[in-house]
C-alpha cells in the first residue's frame, strides 16, 4: 500500500518569455520558476503548498496534473509517473485551477457539470446521480443556483462549481489551486469545511495551494512553504510555529493607501534595517506591518519604525507585541531567506 | 476508466444542443442567413441585369436555387473552419482548455474531436436552412438535389477538418491571441468560385483555389443544380479531389497537433 499520494522529487521549470522592446524587437529571458521542488503528500491528509505571489504554486499544480512538463526532476501521483503515464494520472485526480473561469458561459451549472461528467465516461442515470449529488455536497442547491446560468454566478457559486466538477467522476485526489482566494467568507468556509470532511470521511488526499496562512491553519495536516521556486520549510502546523519560537512579532496598524504598500515595503525595511517584515492591506486604507525579532530588539525597532512613520506622514493606529502566529514564521522564512 | 471517442462527442453534442437551447436568436440567425445572402446577391444582380442574364453567364437552369445553395455551402464551410480551427483558442479563453487537457485519454483527441460535433451540426443546419427554398422551386427533385449537395458538404468536411486542425495547432504554438482563423475566413469566401467563376480571378489566386476543399463542394453543387441529373464522372472526379486532399490536409494535421501539444505543455500556454 501506498504511503505517499504525491511525490515531487527534483522538480525544475524555465519559463521562456520574450520582452518587448518596441514594435519588433524583442529580448529573450528566462524565468526559473521552480529551482528543484521535492515534497510528498501522505494519502488521506490535507496538504497546503503555501507561497507568496508569483512563488511557483501554479507551476508545481500544472507539472502534478500532467498540464505542464518539468523541464527536470519526476513527480508521481498514486505511483503512476506525471509525464510517462499522464492519462492514469487524470484518471485519479480533480482538479481546479482558477476558480473565475472555466465553464461555459451560457450554460447552466448543471448543464456544464453535465459536460464535464459525459467527457470522463458519465451517463444516463449515474450521470445524474452523480451531478445531483455534487450540487448538493458544495451547497449550489441550497443557494438555488443549480439551473442558473454560469454567466449570472458570483464568484463564490463558480469556486463551489469549480470544486463540483472535480469531485464529479468521484477522485481520490483533489489538487486545488488557491480554491478560496477572493471569496466571500460563507463560499469560503462552506469549502474548507467540505475539504477536510472529505479527507477525514472519505479518505481523500487534497492538496490546497494559497497564501493564506489563516486557511493553512485552520484545515492542513501538513504545509510545505514555498518561495522563489524553493520549498523553505515543511512540517505540521505546530513544527513550523517552533521554528519562530525564538523570535517576537511586531505588529503595528498603520495608515498607508494599498497602492504604495509594495514600495513602503522596501523603504521601511531599508529604515530600520530588517527584511523580516510583511505588509498586508486592510479595510478603509489602512494596513498590517508585521516584523519579526529577537527578544530584545523589540523595543528599539518599535521605537525606530514609529519615528519613520511620522517624519513620512503615515499614522500609527496600534502597535502590539506577541508570540508569532504562523503568518510571522512565513515572514521569517520567506523574507529571511533571501 | 479512461475516457472514449465516443465519451468526447457525446459530451461535445451535449454542451452544443445546450448552448443553442440557451441562445435561440443565434440558431434563428443560422436558419435565415442563406436567404438573406441570395436574397441580397440576385436584387444587386437585378440592378445589372435581369434573372436571364444571370442564367446565362452562370449557365445555370435554376440561379436562385444554386444561389440559395451555394450560399448554404459556403457559410457550412465558414462554420467548419470557424468552429475547429479557433475552438483551442475559444477553449483557452473560457479557461475550458485545462479541464479538456484534463480528460483521461490522448490530448490530441480531444482536441480534434471535441470541435467535430458542433461543426458538423452548424453546417448542417445552414444547409437544411436552404430546405424550403430547394422544395419550393423543385419539389422532391429539389429537396433530393440538396441532399446529394449535403453529402459532399460533408465530404468536403473532412479536409477542412483537417486543414482547421493544422491552423488552430499554428495558433495555440504561436500564443499571441491573433486568430489565424481569421484570415482564413475571407479567403474562403474569395477562392470557393460561389458568387463568381474562379476564371475572373488572377492566375495565382486560381492556383490557390485548387488546395482548398471549398471550391471542389461548389463545383459539385454546381453540378447538381444544373442539371436534373448530374453528370456520374465529373461527380466522380470532383469526390476524388476531395479524397486527395483529406490525405494531405489530414496527415499534416495529425503531425502538426503532435508537435504543438508537446510545445504547448513545454511553455506553460495553457
Ligand atoms: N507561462 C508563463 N510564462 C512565463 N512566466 C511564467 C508563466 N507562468 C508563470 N510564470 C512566472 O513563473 C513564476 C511562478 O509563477 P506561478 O507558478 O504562477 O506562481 P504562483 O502560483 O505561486 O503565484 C512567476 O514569476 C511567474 O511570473
Ligand atoms: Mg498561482
Amino acid at each position: 500500500m501506498l504511503v505517499n499520494a504525491i511525490e515531487a522529487k527534483g522538480l525544475v521549470k524555465n519559463y521562456v518569455t520574450w520582452d518587448r522592446r518596441g514594435f519588433f524587437k524583442r529580448k529573450k529571458r528566462i524565468v526559473k520558476a521552480l529551482k528543484g521542488v521535492s515534497f510528498n503528500v501522505i494519502r488521506g491528509e490535507v496538504f497546503g503548498l503555501l507561497g507568496p505571489n508569483g512563488a511557483g504554486k501554479t507551476t508545481t499544480v500544472k507539472i502534478i496534473t500532467t498540464l505542464l512538463l518539468p523541464d527536470e526532476g519526476k513527480a508521481t501521483v498514486m505511483g503512476y509517473d506525471v509525464v510517462s503515464e499522464a492519462e492514469k494520472v487524470r484518471e485519479v485526480i480533480g482538479v481546479t485551477l482558477s476558480v473565475e473561469k472555466g465553464f461555459f458561459w451560457k450554460l447552466t451549472g448543471r448543464e456544464n457539470l453535465k459536460y464535464f461528467g459525459m467527457l470522463r465516461g458519465l451517463k444516463g442515470r449515474e450521470l445524474d446521480r452523480r451531478v445531483e449529488e455534487v450540487l448538493e455536497l458544495v451547497g449550489l442547491k441550497e443557494l438555488g443556483a443549480s439551473d442558473k446560468l454560469y454567466e449570472e454566478y458570483s464568484l463564490g457559486m463558480k469556486a463551489r462549481l469549480a470544486l463540483a466538477r472535480a469531485l464529479l467522476h468521484d477522485p481520490p485526489i483533489l489538487i486545488l489551486d488557491e480554491p478560496t482566494i477572493g471569496l466571500d467568507p460563507m463560499s469560503a468556509r462552506t469549502i474548507r469545511e467540505l475539504l477536510v470532511k472529505l479527507a477525514r470521511e472519505e479518505d481523500k488526499t487534497v492538496l490546497i495551494t494559497t497564501h493564506n496562512m489563516f486557511e493553512a491553519e485552520l484545515i492542513c495536516d501538513h504545509v510545505a512553504i514555498i518561495n522563489d521556486g524553493r520549498i523553505v520549510a515543511y512540517g505540521t502546523i505546530g513544527e513550523l510555529k517552533r521554528r519562530a519560537a525564538d523570535r517576537l512579532a511586531v505588529e503595528m496598524i498603520i495608515a498607508a493607501p494599498h497602492t504604495i504598500l509594495g514600495d513602503l515595503e522596501a523603504r521601511i525595511s531599508k529604515l530600520i534595517g530588517i527584511r523580516e517584515l510583511g505588509l498586508e492591506p486592510l479595510e478603509e486604507g489602512r494596513a498590517r506591518l508585521r516584523i519579526v525579532v529577537k527578544p530584545g530588539e523589540e523595543e528599539v525597532i518599535i521605537a525606530k519604525s514609529i519615528e519613520a512613520f511620522y517624519s513620512n506622514g503615515i499614522k500609527v493606529y496600534q502597535v502590539r507585541v506577541h508570540e508569532p502566529t504562523l503568518e510571522d514564521v512565513f515572514i521569517l522564512l520567506t523574507k529571511g531567506s533571501k | 476508466m479512461p475516457s472514449t471517442s465516443i465519451d468526447i462527442i457525446r459530451a461535445s453534442v451535449f454542451s452544443t444542443y445546450a448552448w443553442l437551447k440557451n441562445n435561440k436568436w443565434l440558431f434563428f440567425s443560422m436558419l435565415i442567413w442563406p436567404y438573406l445572402m441570395t436574397f441580397l446577391i440576385l436584387a444587386l444582380g437585378m440592378v445589372y441585369g435581369s434573372l436571364e442574364t444571370y442564367r446565362e453567364r452562370l449557365g445555370i437552369s435554376n440561379p436562385v436555387l444554386y444561389i440559395l445553395a451555394s450560399s448554404g455551402i459556403v457559410m457550412s464551410s465558414l462554420m467548419i473552419v470557424d468552429v475547429v480551427a479557433t475552438s483551442a483558442l475559444y477553449h483557452r479563453w473560457l479557461g475550458t482548455l485545462p479541464y479538456l487537457l484534463l480528460t483521461p485519454t490522448k490530448t490530441y483527441k480531444v482536441l480534434i474531436l471535441e470541435p467535430v460535433p458542433s461543426a458538423i451540426l452548424s453546417s448542417t443546419m445552414s444547409m437544411l436552412a436552404i430546405l424550403p427554398g430547394a422544395v419550393f422551386f423543385e419539389g422532391l427533385l429539389g429537396a433530393g438535389k440538396l441532399f446529394l449537395i449535403l453529402l459532399v458538404v460533408y465530404l468536403g468536411m473532412l479536409p477542412l477538418i483537417g486543414l482547421s486542425v493544422i491552423i488552430a495547432s499554428l495558433t495555440l504554438v504561436l500564443r499571441e491571441e491573433t486568430n489565424i482563423a481569421s484570415f482564413l475566413t475571407p479567403l474562403i469566401l474569395l477562392l470557393s468560385g460561389v458568387f463568381y467563376p474562379i476564371q475572373v480571378l488572377p492566375t495565382i489566386l486560381q492556383g490557390m483555389s485548387r488546395i482548398f476543399p471549398t471550391l471542389y463542394v461548389v463545383q459539385a453543387a454546381k453540378l447538381t443544380a444544373t442539371y436534373t441529373i448530374p453528370e456520374i464522372k465529373a461527380l466522380l472526379g470532383l469526390i476524388s479531389a476531395l479524397i486527395i486532399l483529406t490525405l494531405i490536409y489530414n496527415g499534416t494535421a495529425s503531425l502538426a497537433l503532435g508537435t504543438s501539444e508537446r510545445m504547448v505543455k513545454k511553455s506553460g500556454v495553457i
